[in-house]
């Protein structure tokens, strides 16, 4: 209104976010003259409002309706009149050399951590990383911002390497990691809402790097599925901005966070068409896909006389449902209940909800589990898109370590012929 | 141990290229949409101005804009009663953006040109 239409203009912000607001002028460079309210505003009584307008800017000390007056009528001044964005400075490609243990300390202190233990990028990890594509290191691969409004930081397929060596990924995994960067979604975004991230792999990668899609594909409990979700937080972190209180402001917060629920589908115990098959890509193609939302809510078969009436227990979560089922459960849906294409389930559940769900393209069933028990992941994340990882894997092919690293892999013998082990 | 190593920054480059209002034709989950939420760019905002303020309220339009954030609504309107026991002269009209917070509505920004003098937004946060 300022600018395009000549208006002056009075904003209001509950004096909670004065800060995030004065960031945000000097950012755009405009010095839009807010009034701040005391917070809350949502959720208390009209008398308490009435208090708010009739008191002061707890932040001012001004008398609310004076500072919002003055906002309107007083002369701009000659600082408003050459306010000029504060812009922010390159970054240099190597930091000061230090000793591990005080660069180790610098990057916690510095907020570019998860908190947990990272690889320090030496230009020795990051030049073994890079063997993980062929893409030139000065490539740029995107840029992110977790924020809606600042300015987006651009990155290298260098600097993504720098976010994979951080993570604890190996060459084979930096595929995966350039195509989640090349999305240019951050995992962990600054809405006060705390929302929470999910990733899927699709495609012939998923067995190649190790990655878990069966029994406990959501656990700590397999090393691609840990690295590779972790690298995605690392990611938003550092090429996403995320600076606390500043740029990234979930007041919950949420632990998926830390690693965004990273597994793969298990295509091979499905008897549905693979999830990126059902989204137009090949079965043969390896994909990345992303989800966004908040809630998940485990669920089991016990209150239910069908296995489809499971997926209503969590009618009214949200206006989209990404289910993760256990093969058993699609088997059941499948081979009892006449479910040979999950979009007419995702149909079905559409009709029954009655909520303001965004329709049946916005219910997904993606199938993740070892088959020891017919259960259900169910959250009400929307499918934001599936990003193509093959442009990134090296002509050559995955680059594998000689002796690749893999946690013990479950456990799956189906017919006793294993025996038992002790 | 005190022996220096060498390591890469691993923060993005400002890239000069900001996130921007969605447009009204916009869905709402756009503006966490990097490939469909509107941009704007340094050079752009460095040359946006604030408009001249008005020399008073009296005798003026001074629209009230409530956007969707708890309590918005209801902030505005014991605003818009105070104005009128307190500043009689001062006219104001509410007005609810119906596009949701993040997503432009040139038909109301026409509207307040047209037959506003100024505007309070309000409650963000």
């Amino acid at each position: 209104m300022e600018n395009d239409y000549g208006i002056p203009t009075a904003p209001i912000v509950s004096a909670r976010f004065a800060d995030y607001m004065e960031r945000d002028c000097q950012s755009h460079g405009v010095p839009l003259r807010y009034t701040y309210p005391p917070y809350p505003v949502g959720w208390v009584s009209r008398e308490v409002l009435k208090g708010y307008v009739q008191g002061n800017d707890p932040i001012t000390g001004i008398p609310i309706t004076d500072e919002i007056i003055n906002a309107l009528t007083k002369p701009l001044t000659d600082a408003e009149k050459a306010f000029k964005a504060r812009k922010r400075p390159e970054r240099q490609r190597l930091l000061e050399p230090d000793t591990e243990e005080n660069l180790y300390r610098l990057f916690i202190e510095n907020g570019w951590t998860d908190g947990l233990p990272i690889i320090l990028p030496t230009e020795e990890r990051v030049a073994e990383m890079l063997t993980g594509t062929d893409h030139a290191p000065h490539e740029q691969v995107g840029m992110m911002s977790v924020t809606t409004n600042e300015e987006r930081l651009k990155y290298t397929v260098e600097k993504c390497a720098v976010i994979a060596v951080m993570a604890g990924c190996r060459p084979e995994h930096f595929p995966v990691i350039l195509a989640l960067a090349a999305s240019g979604r951050p995992s962990m975004p600054s809405s006060t809402t705390s929302f929470a991230s999910m990733m899927v792999v699709n495609g012939p990668i998923r067995n190649e790097i190790g990655m878990n899609s069966g029994l406990g594909a959501l656990s700590p409990i397999n090393f691609a599925n840990s690295v590779i979700g972790r690298a995605w937080t690392l990611m938003s972190i550092n090429l996403g901005d995320v600076r606390p209180g500043v740029t990234f402001m979930a007041t919950t917060g949420t632990t998926i966070n830390y690693n965004n629920m990273c597994c793969a589908e298990n295509e091979e115990d499905s008897v549905w068409a693979p999830f990126h098959v059902r989204k137009g890509f090949k079965k043969e193609q390896s994909v990345v896909s992303l989800f966004r939302g908040w809630n998940v809510r485990m669920l089991g078969m016990a209150p239910t006389k069908t296995t489809r009436e499971v997926a209503l227990q969590v009618k009214g979560m949200g206006r989209s449902y990404t289910y993760l089922i256990d093969p058993l459960v699609a088997k059941n849906l499948k081979d009892r209940e006449g479910f040979d294409d999950p979009v007419k389930l995702s149909e079905w559940v559409a009709g029954e909800m009655k909520t303001p769900l965004r329709g049946p393209e916005a219910i997904n069933f993606i199938v993740v589990g070892g088959e020891v028990n017919p259960f259900w992941v169910a959250t009400d994340f929307n499918y934001l898109q599936t990003v193509p990882i093959d442009p990134w894997i090296p002509s050559a092919g995955i680059k594998k370590d000689a002796r690749p690293i893999r946690m013990p892999v479950p456990v799956t013998c189906k017919d006793g012929s294993c025996g038992l082990q002790l | 141990m005190d022996k220096k190593i060498t390591v890469l920054d691993p923060v993005g480059q400002p890239s000069g290229i900001f996130g921007k209002r969605l447009n009204a034709d916009s869905p709402m989950s756009a503006i966490h949409d990097p490939t469909n939420q509107p941009r704007d760019t340094a050079e752009n905002l460095g040359s946006l101005k604030m408009a001249e303020r008005l020399d008073t309220l009296e005798g003026k339009t001074v629209y009230l804009v409530s956007i969707p954030f708890a309590g918005s609504k209801e902030f505005l309107e014991e605003l818009q009663d105070w104005f009128s026991k307190n500043r009689p002269g001062v006219k104001t009209v509410f007005r609810e953006k119906k596009l949701g917070w993040a997503t432009d509505e040139p038909e109301l920004w026409q509207e307040i040109k047209e037959n506003g003098d100024a505007v309070v937004f309000g409650v963000g946060g």
